[in-house]
């Protein structure tokens, strides 16, 4: 039986920008706050700088952003950048949203963890969570 | 022979019993045997059952009557058409969505538009623009030029204006918030460019309530955004008379998830809204609503939900007008609307499969009237901006539609469908409802307060999405038939890498060539005339003039309202 995880998996979703389009982060706070997840929205019109101060204030594990425009290759490398400046690398960063395939590979180099893109199963995003979460767990009662 | 024309409904009084016998005769043993395959078989996003038969009975359980529900094309309510011919004289007018990059390369693309057959223009800009920045601000880092067209200054315009105004009969311009400033903006350039503004119809869309109930690209408190909205219509109706100042984009709610009830219900309180705010300047019904009569409305994969909204939206706006308003001018009662397929129900996987998808919703929009006019989105929106490919083929959509199909050759051709009428007219009846419901909360500004817009959409984002998730909505791609590997079907469009930089340069530039005290003083007059209540669009038009650029103009309205911060109320997540 697996063990019982100490404390609910804390997550900031977050739009960056001008990016209004909120129907995804929606769905997906819905869905995370479904199976169990403690889910606090930034609101809109956020800039890197203020999801960093918000992630390490709310002391979440997880850093969700949700892009729907075009501006992601300049944003989320510099929140990455914020997020390995602040010490905070160890927080999952996810995106989610639009991202064209030749975007992938700069984002995940520049330090996002994992990209879902528009279509993406909410299950399986639960699914994924939970499992870095089990992992982590596990890796720090070693 | 003359023989009497019997009444449509009760054609005979056998029906109900004979399609019990029918029933229990014919198809029950038969479902017996070969059982069905979805249980229950449900609208799309209303999810309301759908009977396996509709039959002249239902007409008569809806109350559908011919002539009071129907009517004829051109005359109240106008649920066949608003047009006394519907599209027999002309078809619809063709529009697509353009904008990105600098105003230079939103001219070259709205070149080849319109070498393509278009005749109107949809210009959306960045989300700098619309939500009030210029392009040098830190909080936009990254949006330039990408979501839409960059406009920082008059020169923007200027460039983007380089077309054949021959050609383009019809620009709709997107830009909610900000409103004074970009229609002061247009009518400067149209001024430069030697435009007569009576040859060409500017439709400006001025949805500032929809941006704060589902959105988000607003900028000032609501009660100050109505009134800066009501600023622009004001302006409109006295100095251009033959322009559009107002589009209730109720394609917005739609791919918020709002279903056909919802949609109608929010869209006309919505519309109330700016109609009383209208009226208290000092303008009437007859006057005022044919100016706030414009919709842009989407049908979704849904034939039939699609089709029936189309028909009820026409008359709920009638009635609306007549009811409620007391208008008499026909042009008062008609609606007219932009009718579009949705963009939510594209897929980023198998992308050519959305071609055959944006077909059938354009063949929807025609069989349910396709309006004055049908803008397509194209195959390749869930990837990235269109690639040209994309544009030609969603611009041949509308064509075929119109030219191949037959669909626009007879007026309302699928009026008396038992199915049709009766969907129409239960969607009627439930906005109706809806609307009451919204009325007595105290209209469209107390509903969007109180954060009931944002949280019914909230609901039905999830929920829709769980019927996708859960395969209760089967859908091509996503849920069904999934390839295990996807192949890049189509090429992407990419923007100029510098392009940002360059425009970032251009208006840095402008400000130290421009004659600075004049512009201090021309934005002095805008906080002016935000202060004291006057009208904003002719110190927007003085400004911009001297180049004063759209962040300093929206800063200097922001200086006396304030920027809109709702509170978890107000947001559906």
């Amino acid at each position: 039986m697996a063990a019982q995880p100490a404390r609910r998996m804390r997550v900031l979703l977050a739009k960056l920008g001008m990016d209004t389009h909120t129907v995804g982060v929606t769905v997906i706070g819905h869905a995370l706050r479904e199976a169990g997840l403690e889910v606090i929205f930034t609101g809109l019109k956020q800039t890197p700088e203020m999801v960093v101060a918000a992630a390490i204030q709310e002391d979440v594990d997880v850093v969700g952003i949700s892009t729907l425009s075009a501006g992601h290759t300049r944003s989320l490398p510099k929140l990455a950048r914020l997020l390995r400046e602040a010490g905070a690398e160890d927080k999952l960063l996810l995106a989610g949203g639009v991202v064209p395939e030749e975007d992938k590979p700069v984002l995940l180099e520049a330090g996002v963890d994992k990209i879902f893109t528009m279509g993406a199963d909410t299950r399986e995003i639960v699914r994924y969570l939970e499992e870095w979460w089990s992992e982590k767990q596990a890796a720090e009662t070693v | 022979m003359n023989k009497p024309i019997k009444s449509f409904v009760v054609a005979n009084d056998n029906i109900e019993a004979e399609t019990q016998r029918w029933e229990a005769e014919t198809r029950a043993p038969f479902v017996s045997q070969h059982p069905e395959r979805r249980d229950p078989f449900v609208t799309q996003s209303l999810k309301w059952p759908i009977k396996p038969l509709y039959t002249p009975t239902d007409l008569e359980q809806v109350g559908f009557d011919y002539l009071a529900d129907c009517g004829y094309p051109g005359e109240y309510p106008y649920t066949r058409s608003t047009r006394p011919n519907g599209h027999r004289s002309d078809f619809w007018t063709m529009t697509q969505v353009t904008g990105f990059g600098k105003g230079a390369d939103w001219a070259k693309r709205a070149r080849y538009m319109l070498d393509q057959g278009l005749s109107g223009l949809i210009l959306e800009y960045d989300l700098a623009t619309t939500n009030g920045y210029d392009s040098d601000d830190p909080m936009v880092e990254g949006e330039v030029g990408r979501a839409g067209m960059a406009l920082d200054s008059l020169e923007d315009l200027e460039a983007a204006f380089d077309l054949p105004f021959d050609k383009l009969q019809y620009l709709m311009s997107v830009c909610n918030a900000p409103q004074p400033v970009n229609l002061a903006m247009i009518i400067a350039a149209l001024e430069k460019k030697g435009v007569d503004p009576k040859d060409f119809v500017l439709h400006i869309v001025n949805g500032i309530l929809i941006e704060y109930t589902c959105v988000g690209r607003y900028i000032y408190p609501p009660e100050h955004g109505l009134r800066i909205a009501t600023d622009c219509i004001e302006y409109i109706i006295r100095n251009h008379p033959n322009w559009a100042p107002l589009s209730i984009i109720s394609a917005q709610l739609q791919p918020a998830k709002a279903n056909p009830v919802q949609e109608i219900a929010f869209s006309l309180a919505i519309a109330c809204a700016y109609i009383d705010a209208t009226l208290e300047r000092g303008l009437d019904i007859d006057t005022v609503a044919p100016y706030l009569n414009h919709f842009v409305v989407n049908v979704d994969m849904d034939f039939f939900e699609g089709i029936c909204k189309f028909r009820a939206f026409r008359k709920c706006w009638a009635r609306l007008m007549k009811e409620r308003y007391g208008a008499t001018r026909p042009e008062a009662l008609k609606i007219r609307m932009m009718t579009s397929p949705t963009t939510i129900a594209l897929t980023l996987q198998q992308p050519l499969n959305n071609i055959g998808r944006l077909a059938i919703m354009a063949t929807a929009c025609a069989l349910g009237g396709a309006g004055e006019a049908m803008t397509t989105p194209l195959y390749d929106e869930a990837h990235a901006l269109p690639a040209e490919d994309a544009i030609r083929v969603g611009a041949a959509l509308q064509h075929i539609v119109a030219h191949e199909t037959g669909v626009a050759e007879t007026i309302d051709p699928l009026a008396g469908s038992y199915y049709v009428e009766t969907l129409t007219k239960q969607i009627e009846d439930a906005a109706f409802q809806e609307l009451d419901k919204i009325f007595a909360m105290g209209g469209a500004t107390k509903a969007i307060a109180q954060g009931y817009f944002q949280r019914a959409l909230g609901h039905e984002q999830y929920e829709q999405n769980k019927d996708i998730e859960e395969g209760r909505r089967k859908w091509i791609g996503v849920n069904h038939l999934r390839l295990e590997e996807e192949k890049r079907e189509i090429e992407i469009f990419r923007l100029d890498g510098n392009m940002e930089d360059e425009q970032v340069q251009k208006v840095r530039d402008l400000r130290t060539r421009r004659d600075q005290a004049a512009v201090d003083a021309a934005l002095e007059k805008v906080r002016e005339a935000a202060r004291a209540g006057d009208n904003l669009v002719p110190p927007c038009l003085e400004a911009v003039k001297v180049y004063a650029t759209h962040g300093e103009l929206c800063n200097a309205m922001r200086d006396v309202f304030g920027v809109h911060t709702p509170d978890s109320q107000m947001s559906g997540v």
